[in-house]
């Protein structure tokens, strides 16, 4: 399944104003940006505030919010989007528990498509 | 009746080979022809770089890709993305002019067939026969279980048909329509999930009741959702989840229960019944075993009506067994393969009319 293979073990990283990784989309095509519906990120079991979250796909950085009317950036299918998440001093040194829930509204769908990647890493 | 059936791979069946990056586009089509495929069916959204440019470079590399593998464009699917903004549907004319995009991408990459969903609201596919004439390019409606052949909800589509007498619009059967069983993988994970050995048992033993009883058919309804659920209640999902929720079932139970409503089993004769509608099929698989038999739909059978009602046009294999498997990256190769065997077989198997 798609969920294995979403993150980047190289991905990870503390930023200046917080940390940052990289996933998949663990969905079977390419979307644009606006059918994102949320991208939850606990760390730790930590969970971030969606108003935290950014999304840089194709060199393009958008908050969730405004990731909705975007229609002319594709996240391509296979590609690794950075998934941004401010906090201040970024993460500790030290091992890390990531889990990372990506919503997206395909629009023939009845329902919204949830799924979560998992993945382990050290700053 | 004479019959012409070939053998084309949806590349869709790549797709985790392609996710993790150890085919490329090419490299799909290239295992596709080793597998024996003539036709090979593209989901543009999924493996086009550029999507939704075609470009002259991405257009000349495609079909220097056809020639080398010997292989032809049988079926480009399109996903009519009506929702992209999350406030409102796109107008009529705004849906029309996505079908024309997609019709145009098929023209241009060779495409005789676009796939649409179920979803396509009808005014759309109206509105959009035009442009497929022009394009020579027909729209054919995915059969994807639960929606089904001599339903109510196909008879909205003929009405269709017969009004405007268009040559241009028909049905593209999916194989889940003809699974006379669970998919195993399906009862595996269900059961690595940690769902109850008597709850999946009372989960295989209702849908084995439906088999035998026949199922009730989905019936034309623009809310799909709605239709959806009244098709489930109409085949006894209630009674299904009562009988769970007393015989103490969890998450994985009811899951799995649910999951259980989306395959379907249909009489193959259906296929006899619409075959002047039906132009390309999608064979759908989950999972062929060591002697290439598919583990949960009798495929020879299926094929027998397909002989039968003298189709000419490509069986697509199209595996959907990834989602059922913790990592498919390698084995989807091997899956695609074998189904490409078994179909050969039951193609070449000699045939009498009964």
């Amino acid at each position: 399944m798609l969920e294995t293979h979403m993150l980047n073990p190289e991905g990870y990283k503390n930023t200046p104003d917080g940390f940052a990784f990289q996933t998949r989309i663990p969905y079977y095509r390419g979307i644009t940006l606006s059918i994102i519906r949320n991208i939850q990120v606990v760390v730790d079991g930590v969970e971030y505030p969606r108003e935290a979250v950014t999304i840089t796909v194709n060199g393009e950085t958008f908050p969730l919010e405004e990731a909705r009317t975007v229609i002319s950036n594709r996240w391509r299918f296979g590609q690794f989007g950075e998934i941004g998440v401010k906090k201040e001093g970024g993460l500790a040194a030290g091992d890390h528990e990531l889990a990372v829930t990506i919503t997206v509204a395909p629009s023939y769908m009845p329902m919204q498509l949830v799924k979560t990647g998992h993945g382990k890493f050290t700053v | 009746m004479k019959y012409n059936i070939k053998r084309s791979v949806s590349l869709y069946s790549y797709q985790e080979a392609y996710f993790t990056g150890k085919l490329d586009l090419e490299g799909c089509i290239r295992e596709a022809a080793k597998a024996g495929a003539a036709g090979i069916e593209l989901l543009a959204e999924q493996m086009i770089e550029d999507f939704p440019v075609i470009t002259e470079g991405f257009k000349k590399q495609w079909f220097e890709w056809m020639e080398k593998y010997g292989v032809e464009p049988s079926c480009m699917d399109a996903f009519l993305e009506n929702h992209i903004y999350d406030n409102r549907v796109c107008t009529l004319r705004e849906q029309i002019d996505n079908m024309r995009r997609d019709i145009e991408i098929a023209h241009a990459l060779g495409f005789k067939v676009l796939r649409t969903l179920v979803s396509t609201p009808m005014e759309v596919i109206e509105g959009s026969l035009p442009i497929a004439e022009a394009n020579d390019v027909k729209i054919g409606l995915e059969v994807h279980s639960p929606f089904s052949l001599n339903s109510g909800w196909s008879e909205g589509y003929m009405e269709m048909i017969r009004r405007t007498g268009t040559k241009y619009f028909g049905f593209i059967p999916d194989f889940g329509i003809f699974c006379n069983k669970i998919p195993t993988e399906l009862t595996n994970q269900a059961l690595a999930n940690g769902a109850h050995p008597q709850c999946v048992e009372l989960v295989n033993q209702a849908f084995k009741n439906r088999c035998e009883k026949g199922f009730v058919k989905i019936r034309y309804d623009k809310n799909l959702g709605a239709a959806n659920m009244d098709y489930r209640m109409a085949n006894g999902q209630g009674e299904l989840m009562d009988a769970i929720k007393k015989a103490g079932g969890n998450n994985a139970d009811f899951a799995y229960a649910g999951s259980s409503f989306a395959y379907t089993w249909n009489d193959p004769q259906d296929i006899v019944d619409n075959i002047d509608y039906i132009f390309h099929t999608h064979a759908k698989c989950y999972h062929i075993d060591e002697t290439y038999q598919e583990t949960c739909i009798p495929m020879q059978r299926v094929i027998d009506a397909y002989k039968k009602a003298g189709y000419h046009g490509y069986l697509s294999t199209e595996w959907e067994g990834a989602e059922m498997i913790e990592d498919a990256s390698d084995s989807c190769v091997e899956q695609v393969r074998r189904h490409l065997g078994c179909m050969r077989r039951c193609i070449d198997a000699p045939f009498c009319e009964s």
